[in-house]
């Protein structure tokens, strides 16, 4: 099922299921929806949003950073991009990470209404960050400081390269249930 | 196997083996590896990559080299290298052999190097921009081409001095792609030159206007004049189009070497070349109907966003050609500025000159201080500022005349006879190393003053424990040095008193730095709405101890000077002019005021109407104070200033009593006091002026919220920066 660019996707929020990022199978739907294509992806669903984060320390403190935030043009301005970055904020905040950051233009109205909402604030400004001329925000969130306990962040998958944590927003395809598998985080 | 088909290749030819920069010895050999290669290639399909036991996923991702085209077989350019562009008559000399054509085709060479300079400037690399001139980059092709090549010099010229002057000031973090010049021919033999070369150009053409103006009105012309082109009716039109060009650029030339002059000493000769350059912008652009008009080309609708005035697409220039030659390059593809927004760029670059040439070289700090925030009100562009940087730190002095610590001594209101003496005997006071600190963090601070106001916040906010660290070092001395006030030997009582100053000068300065990184942050919008409470509660304690700090240092300034014996009693004068407080401290006051009335504002519109409000599910306001205050809190500016303290300061804030004590009116009365001590200061004046409006809407809304409030439902307010870049206004609005 395509949906046209120009019209907006009649949907309820019951209808979009979230799902974590659970192997290379899941890639070429990601890979989908950053070159805006709107191809049907699998058996059942439409990929229709993605977060991409990478969880880390830097500079001794353990800092999560949203890299890329995509969800298609019919199904904005429905909470999916906040509830795909929510998600991964809890997901941090669970993991006792310190603070989580990311980049985002001084133009993006969207963006910033969307992060500011949810606790960021604008801790600087980069100057032409991007070739364009473009100047960034780096926004930050800061977690509350929980009592001083050492425990160590739960980590899945040490990877040599980074901890990558990536949500998937997936439209149902009527009829057609979800495998208990497939739901799973 | 491959080697030995080489080395067999090698001798059953005769020929001499393929020439190699790295010699074959005992145990090295030469083997071809093509058809590894080629059968790797085939072997590997879309999206893999190579992996193998030293060859991990990070290594095979880090090796990836995306548009880089020394490394990147999938970037197809046009010419891979600048001589295939040449031979393929891409930088033709001369241009046409129709010399209108010629001459047409010159001056759009002229106007797209105008617009790739503003695109350097504006923060692009050399490399796509000016040097993507195949003309420029082999210069010496030009040379029978007197206009094409004078020309080029003089902008090859231009480009090496306004890249020294930035590299110099060495405050373009965040710009650094300005400064590339890997693989460019920037340095001529002979460029010094350039000039003589230009105007000898000059001096031709003008002649040439001079004849086709005589011609025009029949008189008798000179027979070894050659003209430019062969259209007589179109003669005197291209050679203005000419002149204009060729003078703006020989007195730019002259404004960066004048300014370049050490002690300022070019200035007022460099305002003389702005001025004339600012009129040949004006030609230039009066030119551009002619050029259009001649042509032959249909007017089009987008000839805004051409980068000729002519609107014709310029010949011999190729970005492309440097993006193999050049590290540290992928290039990403630029647009070159339009030429009608080039012009625009000169013209504010040469104001923002000016301001700069108009300086008066003031001697104190305080004044300096004042001029740079002023001059960065106008956001002047990198090459502006880096020009201002580099005069007003030269040598290690300020405007490369005046040591940076008779400027503190100045600065920290040190009457005049204690300067040069007390301090020359009493060097050890301060010991060596705090007193070069100090020199070091003033410098540092001007430096930081003229960049960019992203880059200038991060870098002020940085600063501030290095001056909270000299400060406590300073305090520490003083104690060890002079335990308690005795009245001891005259020259222990004059070091003390040096020392006092230069304490609460220091206290001063960091306070007005931690103001500065607080303003900055309206500026840059750093501060979303709901926010703005924290913050004016915060720039209102900061601001509490910089008028402190100010009024201390003038108050002890003039007890020093009494005891020194300058007053021999007490007059009635001297009274009321020791209670009476210093204009600078009232100003500071009226923002004070103004400050206080804000947060109380906006306190009371949280508590009474929970608007401005910004709930989180992550975190609270508290993380959000934290994280704006962090750098002040760290240095402990001010003390006392947490975040529970601002929760006791508003938590009872109400529009009933706000009304009542209406901080508003205090701040309007005290503008009014204060404006004749600066009727000799305009830029201060005018500030005034907006404060007084700031205060006047606010304490109008502050009735009319009082009153009307809680009753009409449909009140909106905002606030917004319509009067002052740091006060709001609130503006209350029936939705």
């Amino acid at each position: 099922m395509e949906a046209s660019s120009e019209e907006k996707a009649e949907f309820e929020e019951a209808e979009i299921k979230y799902v974590s990022y659970e192997g290379e199978h899941h890639l070429p739907l990601i890979m989908s929806l950053v070159d805006q294509e709107l191809k049907q992806a699998f058996h059942k669903g439409k990929c229709v949003g993605t977060v991409v984060c990478k969880m880390g320390e830097h500079r001794n403190t353990f800092r999560g950073y949203i890299a890329m935030l995509v969800v298609i043009k019919p199904y904005r301005g429905r909470g999916i991009a906040t509830e795909l970055v929510t998600r991964s904020i809890r997901m941090m905040m669970e993991s006792d990470y310190e603070e989580v950051t990311l980049e985002a233009e001084v133009t993006n109205k969207g963006a910033l209404a969307l992060y500011g909402h949810l606790g960021f604030i604008r801790a600087k400004r980069l100057f032409h960050y991007y070739l364009n001329g473009v100047d960034v925000f780096r926004l930050k969130l800061l977690f509350p400081r929980q009592e001083l306990h050492y425990s160590v962040p739960v980590m899945t998958n040490r990877d040599e390269v980074m901890n990558m944590l990536i949500w998937i927003a997936l439209e149902e395809c009527s009829g057609l249930p979800y495998s208990e598998e497939r739901m799973s985080c | 196997m491959a080697d030995k088909a080489v080395s067999e290749e090698a001798s059953m030819d005769g020929q001499a083996p393929k020439p190699t920069s790295i010699p074959v010895t005992d145990n090295t050999v030469w083997a071809d590896a093509s058809p590894l290669l080629d059968a790797a290639c085939i072997g590997l399909r879309y999206g893999e990559l190579i992996h193998g036991d030293n060859f991990n996923l990070f290594a095979a991702m880090s090796a990836l080299e995306i548009m880089d085209p020394k490394m990147d077989s999938g970037i197809v350019c046009r010419y891979y290298s600048i001589d295939e562009a040449i031979e393929n008559g891409a930088a033709p000399v001369p241009i046409s052999l129709d010399s209108t054509i010629d001459v047409q085709c010159t001056i759009d060479i002229m106007d797209h190097l105008l617009a790739c300079e503003a695109a350097w400037h504006k923060g692009h690399s050399l490399a796509q921009t000016v040097f993507s001139c195949i003309y420029l980059l082999r210069l010496d092709r030009t040379a029978s081409h007197a206009l094409l090549h004078s020309y080029g010099r003089v902008i090859r010229a231009t480009c090496k001095a306004v890249l020294s002057v930035v590299s110099d000031a060495r405050t373009h973090e965040e710009e650094d792609l300005f400064t590339m010049t890997y693989g460019l021919p920037l340095n001529g033999d002979g460029d010094e030159k350039c000039l003589s070369m230009l105007n000898a150009v000059e001096e031709t053409i003008s002649r040439q206007l001079r004849a086709c103006k005589a011609t025009s009105s029949k008189r008798r012309v000179s027979e070894d004049l050659e003209p430019l082109q062969y259209n007589p009716n179109l003669e005197e039109g291209f050679c203005k189009a000419l002149l204009c060009r060729l003078r703006f650029r020989k007195h730019f030339f002259h404004v960066l070497t004048c300014m370049k002059r050490p002690q300022g000493r070019g200035l007022e000769l460099a305002r003389k070349h702005i001025a004339s350059c600012i009129s040949e912008l004006e030609f230039i652009l009066k030119s551009a109907e002619f050029l259009q008009s001649c042509s032959g080309e249909s007017c089009e609708d987008d000839i805004d966003d051409k980068t000729t005035a002519s609107g014709r697409e310029p010949i011999g220039f190729d970005a492309s050609l440097n993006s193999r030659l050049s590290a540290p390059t992928p290039p990403r593809a630029i647009k070159i500025l339009s030429w009608k927004k080039a012009v625009e760029y000169f013209v504010k670059l040469l104001h923002d000159l000016d301001v700069i040439c108009s300086y008066s070289l003031d001697p104190h700090l305080e004044n300096l201080l004042r001029f740079v925030v002023q001059f960065q009100k106008s956001q002047p562009d990198l090459v502006a500022r880096s020009h201002l940087q580099l005069l007003l730190v030269q040598d290690g002095k300020l405007y490369g005349r005046d040591p940076i610590f008779a400027v503190i001594t100045k600065a920290a209101a040190l009457p005049e006879a204690t300067k040069n003496h007390d301090i020359q005997k009493n060097e050890s006071i301060l010991q060596l190393g705090q007193c070069y600190y100090i020199l070091q963090l003033v410098m540092n601070l001007l430096k930081i003053l003229c960049t960019n106001a992203a880059w200038q916040r991060r870098k002020l906010g940085k600063i501030l424990q290095d001056w909270r660290v000299i400060y406590l070092q300073l305090e520490l001395a003083l104690r060890n040095e002079f335990g308690e006030v005795s009245s001891s030997s005259n020259d222990e009582n004059i070091c003390m008193k040096i020392f006092q100053h230069i304490l609460i000068w220091v206290e001063e300065q960091t306070y007005w730095i931690a103001c500065r990184f607080l303003m900055l942050g309206f500026e840059l919008e750093l501060y979303s709405a709901s926010e703005y409470c924290m913050v004016y509660w915060y720039s209102y304690a900061v601001l509490i101890k910089l008028a402190e700090k100010t009024h201390l240092k003038m108050a002890v300034s003039y007890d020093t000077a009494k005891r020194k014996g300058k007053k021999k009693r007490d007059s009635p004068k001297d009274l009321v002019r020791e209670s009476r407080i210093p204009p600078a401290v009232l100003f500071l006051q009226c923002y004070i005021c103004l400050a206080e009335g804000l947060t109380m504002m906006l306190a009371a519109l949280r508590n009474e109407f929970m608007i401005l409000q910004s709930p989180s599910p992550f975190n609270t306001e508290q993380e959000k104070f934290v994280q704006h205050f962090e750098l002040l809190q760290r240095a402990c500016i001010p003390d006392h200033a947490s975040y529970l303290s601002f929760k006791e300061s508003t938590t009872h804030a109400r529009f009933s009593t706000l009304v009542m004590y209406n901080y508003f009116k205090d701040a309007q009365r005290i503008a009014k006091e204060v404006k004749s001590s600066f009727s000799n200061d305009p830029d201060r004046l005018a500030e005034l002026r907006k404060l007084e409006q700031v205060a006047e809407h606010n304490s109008v809304a502050l009735n009319l919220i009082c009153r009307l409030g809680a009753l009409d439902p449909s009140l909106k307010v905002s606030f917004e920066f319509s009067h002052h870049p740091f006060f709001a206004t609130a503006v209350v609005r029936r939705s």
